[in-house]
């Protein structure tokens, strides 16, 4: 009971244990490359997210919108096949045709298909925070991120490190939702695998847990904040992640009074803090670093974005990573279908959809 | 040209047994002339005889065509002959001008003379060496910088060395070499024994090679190349097996990450280093020597300490750790098998059975209760012998009298015995023979095919290439550079390491 606190008061003290603000190396099967950073370019789209395939059309949202478009057409033109009043923040589709959607105020809803424009029950405490759906037979699995912010708020759920995110169960024919997993740190994505079991990726702890139990995680210790899972057609599955973790974030994050007085006095795009894109005005924070090379000091400023999608096998190792790195524009990847033939990826971050086809997935790019 | 040393009919016995049969032997003055062998072969014996360490059985040794008995190496050197050794003879808790003055001392000595002396010995010699540090701070490519100068200076017109650039950096061997050829332009004649076969085409002038204690090939250097040299030296053609590439489809897929070390920091000489390590593959560790890879290594074997401010994270098995000691570590599956296995890598004066017997009470030390089990150490010794084909003349043979490969895989066994998930082996074939350096590379693949995630650190490119399913470039103190075997060349790694 007395250990703990001294524990981590000599942890903050000496920088470690629980008080250490290092990172995982990105090495091994995460190695860097520039795969996304030169991927073809299927659409150019402000801010495009969710990306859902139900067999025939690729769904995705742009802002308030839901969008589709055939993914086989040379030059794909995407059509608005729903619009709402608040912004889109997550997607699901069925082969049968059904488009689920979550909005940031809440709301879960269906958006194309027989029930178009019903709602369905609001899970968890209000207001809602949905950020990932996945049809799982007749029912609905939900992310709720938070319980204190709106899913475009994230960035306030990981500075005030919260961890109220849970995951439930909607039956799609009625009925009192079921929660599968509780306590969770922004649960951001969702994947089952054979045998029904739901993978949940856990943003602001870094890792992809089982929604039965998340004591021994399928994936820790990840680089960066994972967003949506997807399932790859060759088996195993795909883990978009939204943005790099760094050292200053880390250290930050310890730093509560220095948070306070951030959210009191900076906007949020401002803030030290990971973000979809980066570089784009000057009032955004720098990390300086520097290092000294045969007697010249090089200095350089580590990205708060980055792009990175990462191949997962059945086990939920990984086996491949496709980059865009702290030079590239392509970042805050947030979700990804797998065609087959090719993945598409949404760049929400650099307002692209991109195609990652077999070649460049084979490639081991410098 | 008349030989400056010729030996005829050497042998020498060891309590009846022959490590050296009538072998002849002639050096010209002026020349470099390499001795090549497997471990065993006779070498050191040969070397030793020459410098008076040892007595032959029989045999005529000829100095300048008369006659000579070397009965103590003081006669030797007193004859012109100095050795230095692969062994380190330096006194450590003395500085190294002390050491390079030891046996010359007045009767009232001032050291500030001697350390500016020192300075003066050991710039011409190009050899950075600081002479007022204690040699026991030195590590071990220092070490054998201040013994290769120890001999330099006793002007010596025959200097013997036993496996000189074991240690040294590629630009510390560049500044070796170019000393030999000023000796060699001084009249001196080298005896050079080495087991990178490069250096001895590079720089010798002829080649002797044993096997087995006998003579097999004298020859000028014109009429080798490596593949003679290796059939002359083990019976077979080993190239191809030992300095292949490995291809890209060779590699092995990652299995679990098991090891994460994240801003890795102690002192100056790991800095912020992070790198994975994974299940199932051989990882390769490349970097100059004072690049900090061992250190890196002893701190997550727990050797030695991290710095206790800021010193970084170690995760094994996705849990942080911090060992103070080895013996956690060992128990949660990391072992560490040492570049100086002779220091620290076995009992030098106990045998087989005991070396393993002690390793396994490190794991457990209630095992045997209070009574040392003397059926278990015969069963551990008979296992592991056979397991590892440690070659031995007998079953109670001393650690100490075993060859290089053989006490290397007698440290292997102990390493394999905890049963580990992680074991790093550093400069796992410095100073083994060819025959056994292909024995212990099939030995770190077979680790790596069954599943174990293996840690190689090595300061030899070709080995590097040959093995690694990952190549961790080392420079500074952390890890700068990976590459995937199929984007490796010999010249890319080497330009990471250094710039």
């Amino acid at each position: 009971m007395i250990m703990g606190p001294i524990r981590r008061a000599i942890d903050r003290f000496r920088g470690a244990g629980s008080a250490a603000i290092t990172l995982p190396p990105m090495d091994g099967a995460i190695r860097p490359n520039q795969a996304i950073e030169v991927a073809t370019l299927v659409l150019e789209i402000e801010a495009p997210d969710n990306l859902v395939f139900d067999g025939r059309n690729i769904f995705f949202s742009n802002g308030a919108a839901v969008l589709s478009f055939d993914p086989a057409a040379t030059t794909p033109r995407p059509e608005t096949i729903a619009t709402f009043d608040h912004p889109v923040t997550c997607l699901a589709a069925s082969a049968e045709g059904t488009v689920i959607a979550g909005l940031n105020d809440g709301a879960i809803l269906f958006a194309a298909g027989p029930r178009k424009g019903q709602r369905l029950a609001e899970v968890g405490a209000k207001p809602s925070c949905p950020t990932a759906l996945l049809i799982d037979g007749g029912t609905l699995i939900v992310c709720h991120g938070s319980r204190q912010n709106a899913p475009l708020n994230w960035k306030h759920d990981l500075m005030q490190l919260n961890a109220s995110g849970s995951v439930w169960r909607i039956d799609l024919a009625g009925g009192a939702p079921t929660c599968l997993a509780d306590g969770l740190a922004f649960p951001y994505g969702l994947a089952a695998d054979s045998a029904r079991e739901i993978a949940i990726s856990e943003s602001w702890r870094h890792r992809v847990v089982s929604a039965r139990s998340s004591d021994t995680p399928l994936l820790d210790n990840l680089p960066g904040y994972p967003a949506r899972l997807a399932p790859a057609v060759g088996g195993g599955y795909w883990l978009c992640v939204f943005a790099p973790r760094s050292r200053l974030v880390e250290f930050v994050l310890h730093e509560r009074d220095f948070c306070a007085d951030m959210f009191r006095e900076v906007e949020p795009d401002y803030w030290i803090a990971p973000s979809l894109t980066s570089g784009r005005s000057f009032l955004e924070p720098l990390q300086g670093g520097a290092i000294k090379q045969l007697g010249i000091l090089k200095p350089w400023a580590p990205s708060r974005s980055y792009g990175l999608l990462i191949r997962l096998d059945a086990k939920f190792l990984p086996v491949a990573s496709y980059h865009s790195r702290a030079d590239g524009v392509r970042h805050g990847l947030t979700s990804c279908v797998d065609l087959g033939d090719r993945v598409l990826v949404a760049s929400k971050g650099g307002n692209a959809i991109i195609a990652l086809d077999a070649a460049a997935q084979a490639g081991d790019a410098p | 040209m008349n030989p400056l040393l010729e030996m005829h009919g050497i042998t020498k016995e060891y309590r009846g047994v022959p490590v050296v049969k009538n072998v002849d032997f002639t050096l010209l003055p002026g020349e470099v002339h390499a001795l090549l062998g497997e471990n065993g072969a006779g070498k050191s014996t040969l070397t030793k005889i020459m410098a008076g360490v040892v007595q032959p059985t029989a045999g005529v040794i000829q100095l300048d065509g008369k006659p000579a008995t070397f009965a103590t190496p003081a006669v030797a050197l007193q004859s012109g002959i100095a050795m230095v050794f692969q062994e380190t003879t330096l006194v450590p808790s003395m500085t190294v001008a002390q050491n390079l003055y030891l046996g010359e001392e007045k009767f009232l000595n001032r050291l500030r003379g001697i350390y500016i002396s020192a300075q003066q010995f050991l710039q011409s010699l190009n050899f950075h060496v600081d002479p007022t540090a204690t040699v026991a701070s030195l590590g071990a490519a220092k070490k054998q910088m201040v013994e290769i100068a120890r001999a330099v200076r006793h002007n010596a017109r025959i200097i013997i060395f036993d496996e000189p650039t074991a240690t040294l950096t590629p630009e510390e061997k560049h500044h070796f070499f170019a000393l030999v050829q000023r000796l060699k332009g001084r009249g001196v004649s080298v005896v050079f024994i080495s087991h990178a076969l490069e250096e001895a085409l590079d720089i010798a002038d002829r080649i002797t090679i044993l096997r087995d204690g006998e003579h097999i090939v004298t020859d000028v250097i014109g009429a080798f190349d490596r593949d003679k040299i290796i059939r002359s030296m083990v019976g077979r053609s080993l190239s191809g097996e030992l300095y292949r590439r490995r291809e890209q489809a060779q590699v092995r897929p990652a299995g679990r990450r098991i090891l994460s070390v994240q801003d890795l920091t102690m002192g100056s000489m790991v800095r912020n280093n992070s790198f994975s390590v994974y299940e199932g593959q051989i990882t390769g560790l490349f970097g100059l020597v004072g690049s900090g890879r061992s250190e890196t290594a002893r701190i997550v074997a727990g050797a030695v300490k991290r710095d206790f401010f800021h010193g970084g994270e170690v995760r094994f098995e996705d849990r942080p750790v911090r060992y103070k000691v080895p013996a956690p570590a060992v128990k949660d599956g990391i072992v560490y098998v040492t570049e100086d296995r002779k220091l620290e890598g076995f009992f030098e004066t106990m045998s087989i059975g005991d070396n393993m017997y002690a390793a396994m009470l490190a794991r457990n030390l209630n095992a045997g209760g209070l009574f040392v089990n003397m059926a278990e150490m015969r069963r551990l010794a008979d296992e592991w012998t056979q397991t590892l084909n440690i070659r031995a003349t007998n079953k109670g043979v001393r650690a100490v009298e075993l060859s290089g490969g053989n006490q290397q895989k007698l440290v292997i066994g102990k390493a394999l015995l905890q049963k580990p998930k992680l074991i790093i082996f550093d400069e796992p074939t410095r100073g083994v023979d060819v025959g056994a350096i292909g024995e212990i590379h099939q030995l770190i693949n077979r680790l790596a095919d069954s599943g174990l995630a293996v840690v190689m650190i090595s300061s030899y490119l070709p080995e590097i290439m040959n093995l690694s399913d990952r190549i961790l470039v080392c420079r500074q103190g952390r890890v700068v550079e990976e590459f995937t075997p199929g984007q490796a060349t010999e010249e890319k790694v080497m330009y990471a390491a250094v710039h």
